[in-house]
């Protein structure tokens, strides 16, 4: 027998997209403003570093400036994206990997081009489910809302580019606006859920309040950070 | 063989099944097809974990394995040669599984035949399942008319039976081609009140919660189980005990009877009366 098993994992990862080509003292005092006022999100994360916008950040002493900021507030950096080949060789020997990811999502990048995509489409296509969803089940409702007669179990996953709403307890997981859009809601009856996200950006159990455990209540974005409200 | 009865036999395939291993899955398929044999239904009881065979065991008919499951479906024996009769009923017989293959050997095709062979014979077509959902446990679930999930109330044993309760509602032959349902009810097994007050197991209500199908059945946590199984006796064969009246319950509401649940050593009288509404 193998002394050990190799096994496929995803992962999710939040990316910084560095948009200024010399990141300045404003640049580190809006990264640090960021991070203290989305720590609860940010922080035991996994992150990865966005370059795409910024090819000609290249500066050594500026990038370790950069990933030194980012490290020292307790963000967990692992990685960055879409550098190139310069940026690429410097990262490595600070530590990082270089990481292939299809397409990002943030949430202002996709906000002005999903209407774009929305207007090719013919109509919206809604989705009722009139049963439980049992763990290991995974709803999606591509084009439009998903609706949830009954509850979502543990280890069971509902997706939609639109609003969720989940007439009975969610424990599983819920993902709304997966195509990008912020504005999009998820409401349900009670809440045991295992994570909640919202155009990308999410809350795990371990992270939600436990206050609105068993609550009835509505996630939202405001201002790029996921709200968790009680509806009663 | 002499048929006593003039009418067709029912033919009704039920499986046992549950996700996690190690719940009573056995255990309740063996006392479940002797409890309606005992009733005077013609039951067998068919092994589909095959590579890890045990209801022989169980129902103390090991010695007496020439053919098996497997052999049948391969064509090597023909399925009178590999049913065993028990010696203590003439109503229950069980179909054991093969020790040295695995699960590769059952095709759809092959326990399809089986299952309708064995429907021209018998009342209740008892299966019981692997553990896990691939394969073994696939198969045993796809011809079925009604499931047992057997659960114990504790988390993981929850989650396991919630997952096999999606895949009866989707992988199944009633689901796939008929467009219809897998009647799933719950038991639940190893149910102890001591520790389920001293907040180490979940209680019923969060089970059945969860869960969201009718309870068959609670089965207490017994000593009687573990010696049952020992000697090769079904629990409800083996001398008069909690699970093993438990079961008989279980069973009579199996079979659509109109039982009320109550339980040896019940703190709280009013609980399943509560529960499944007042019978008289």
């Amino acid at each position: 027998m193998d002394p050990f098993q190799v096994r496929g994992r995803f992962l999710t990862a939040l990316a910084i997209r560095i948009d200024v080509d010399k990141p300045d003292a404003s640049f580190f005092a809006a990264l640090e403003d960021k991070i203290r006022t989305a720590s609860n999100l940010l922080v035991g994360a996994p992150i990865v570093l966005d370059l795409e916008p910024v090819p000609n950040l290249v500066d050594r002493d500026l990038l370790r400036e950069v990933i030194t900021a980012i490290k020292s507030k307790g963000l967990l950096l692992f990685g960055v994206q879409n550098a190139n080949e310069e940026q690429r060789a410097l990262a490595e020997a600070f530590g990082l990997i270089p990481v292939q990811i299809g397409r990002d999502a943030p949430a202002h990048k996709v906000r002005s081009d999903a209407p774009a995509r929305t207007r090719g489409l013919a109509r919206v296509e809604n989705k009722i489910i009139t049963k439980h969803v049992r763990s290991g089940q995974m709803i999606v409702a591509e084009r439009g809302d998903l609706t949830v007669i009954g509850s979502v179990a543990s280890g069971a996953e509902v997706v939609a580019s639109g609003n969720i709403h989940i007439y009975g307890t969610l424990r599983g997981r819920a993902m709304a606006g997966a195509n990008g859009d912020a504005s999009a809601r998820i409401f349900c009856r009670q809440l045991e859920a295992e994570l909640l996200a919202v155009a990308g950006l999410f809350k795990t159990s371990e992270t939600i309040d436990t206050d609105l455990r068993r609550c009835s209540v509505q996630v939202f974005l405001e201002d790029e950070t996921l709200c968790i409200e009680r509806v009663e | 063989m002499t048929q006593l009865k003039d009418k067709a036999p029912l033919g009704k395939v039920i499986v046992i099944t549950s996700g996690k291993g190690g719940v009573g899955k056995t255990t309740s398929a063996a006392a479940i097809a002797a409890a309606l044999a005992k009733r005077g239904h013609k039951t067998v009881v068919i092994d589909f974990d095959v590579g890890l065979r045990n209801l022989d065991m169980i129902m103390g008919c090991e010695r007496r394995v020439v053919f098996d499951f497997i052999n049948v479906i391969q064509g090597e024996a023909r399925l009178k040669q590999a049913l065993i009769r028990d010696k203590r009923l003439d109503t229950l017989w069980i179909l054991p599984t093969s020790q040295t293959r695995d699960k590769d050997a059952l095709t759809q095709e092959g326990v399809e035949k089986v299952l309708n062979e064995l429907k021209e014979q018998f009342d209740y077509i008892i299966c019981d399942s692997p553990a896990g959902i691939e394969r073994g446990a696939q198969l045993a679930m796809y011809f079925a008319d009604e499931a047992v999930v057997v659960t114990n109330p504790e988390v993981s044993s929850v989650r396991d039976s919630d997952r096999v309760l999606g895949l009866l509602a989707s992988k199944t032959k009633r689901a796939e081609s008929e467009g219809t349902e897998v009647k799933a009810q719950v038991l639940l097994t190893r149910h102890d009140q001591r520790r389920i007050d001293a907040g180490e197991m979940m209680t019923i209500e969060d089970v059945l919660e969860i869960l969201a199908v009718p309870l068959l059945g609670v089965i207490p946590e017994s000593p009687a189980i573990l010696r049952a199984s020992n000697v090769g006796m079904p629990v409800v064969l083996d001398e008069p005990s909690a699970a093993g009246r438990s079961y008989e319950t279980a069973v009579a509401r199996l079979l659509g009877e109109d039982v009320d649940m109550h339980m040896e050593g019940e703190k709280r009288p009013g609980f399943f009366s509560r529960l499944f509404g007042a019978s008289a």
